[in-house]
């Protein structure tokens, strides 16, 4: 009798607690592939926009101004790896199934480039324009490529050589 | 004792499913933050002062179109805001009000409404529309920054309302009514915007 309504306890408390859990995570819940796919896209174009935007500042002297874009480069570096959740990959999606098989890899390709960004936006921030114009220079291959070349399908207008 | 009991199996029933439902979920919740989530929010917000202070070197410059990429990243970074006003998070760092929390609703809406406003910021850029794309500038710190900043931001001390004038002469008084029209757009409060 005892151990009925404890089991009965034990059920009732999972439940609350998977209905706490379910709304706490509800948004997350609903997202399917191609959310994911398309969040990460759009994510991933802004960092793109930023990086033009960096190498048209530099190519004007403007090397300060570029803290702003290394700031959102790291910042939305961040985010990367939460938007690749396993089985998020669609025919839409460039992403390579290498990703999820190491998975470690991937998630040190991000912080790559959170790093890399944060030293640019220091470089920038202590207004050091020939350590900004070095990192810049590598950028591309250093940042953008540690993770395009293993973990991206090159798109196919621009095959091998990695943008810099 | 069989209270004591039933207590005991929902308390622990409650613990194992939710660190169950923790770690399922644990993947797609990557751990983005720090555990300082008023450093975090404050950096965010500096990014998006730092974005905006560029979009408007760039205007100034008369380049519409490279303003797409800072209010794109603003409204990337509209998406962020909410999650990182946790119920109760507020210290003597932070500026923001109380109020968030007791309207709540309203706080969404205002972000809401900045994304929206920053998405707007972003098409007109795009289009290469430079008169368009001052337009929403023009407007863009009132009716995106301030929507949310004014009710839900304690001003930085600085900007506190200033004191009356001494002049008596009305057309020395930016407040007056008959001035209004004339009022500087609203512009970034602190001067620190520029990022870092």
């Amino acid at each position: 009798m005892e151990f009925r309504r404890v089991q009965a306890g034990i059920i009732l408390g999972s439940l609350v607690a998977l209905v706490v859990a379910g709304c706490a995570t509800g948004q997350k819940s609903t997202m399917e592939p191609a959310d994911f796919v398309a969040e990460r896209q759009r994510l991933m174009k802004n960092v793109g926009a930023n990086w033009a935007d960096i190498q048209n500042k530099v190519k004007a002297g403007n090397t300060d101004a570029v803290a702003v874009n290394a700031e959102a480069l790291s910042l939305h570096a961040q985010r990367i790896p939460g938007l690749f959740p396993e089985g998020a990959l669609t025919d839409k999606s460039k992403a390579k199934p290498d990703i999820w098989q190491k998975w470690p890899e991937f998630q040190a390709a991000a912080k790559n480039l959170e790093n890399r960004a944060g030293t640019l936006r220091d470089q920038a921030v202590a207004k050091d324009a020939a350590a900004v114009t070095t990192t810049v220079a590598t950028f591309g291959r250093d940042a953008c490529g540690t993770c395009h070349t293993p973990f991206r399908v090159p798109p196919p207008q621009q095959p091998a050589a990695p943008r810099s | 004792m069989n209270r004591k009991h039933l207590k005991t199996a929902v308390v622990l029933g409650s613990l194992v499913t939710l660190a169950l439902a923790s770690a399922a979920t644990g993947q797609s919740t990557t751990k983005i933050w720090t555990s300082d989530v008023v450093a975090d929010r404050q950096r965010l917000m500096k990014l998006n002062g730092a974005s905006w202070a560029d979009a408007q070197a760039k205007l100034k410059a008369g380049n519409a179109e490279a303003v797409a990429v800072n209010a794109e990243t603003m409204a990337l970074i509209a998406t962020q805001i909410v999650a990182l006003f946790p119920d109760g998070s507020l210290t003597d760092k932070s500026k923001a009000k109380p109020e968030i929390w007791q309207k709540w609703a309203e706080f969404e809406s205002a972000v809401k409404n900045y994304a929206m406003q920053a998405d707007k910021l972003r098409d007109a850029a795009r289009s290469k529309d430079l008169a368009a794309t001052e337009a929403v500038a023009k407007e863009f710190g009132r009716q995106a920054c301030g929507t949310c900043h004014t009710p839900f931001r304690v001003p930085p001390p600085q900007q506190q309302p200033r004191r009356r004038r001494s002049s008596r002469n009305p057309a020395d008084d930016r407040r007056h009514p008959m001035n209004r029209a004339r009022a500087p757009a609203w512009r970034p409060r602190r001067p620190s915007f520029a990022l870092c």
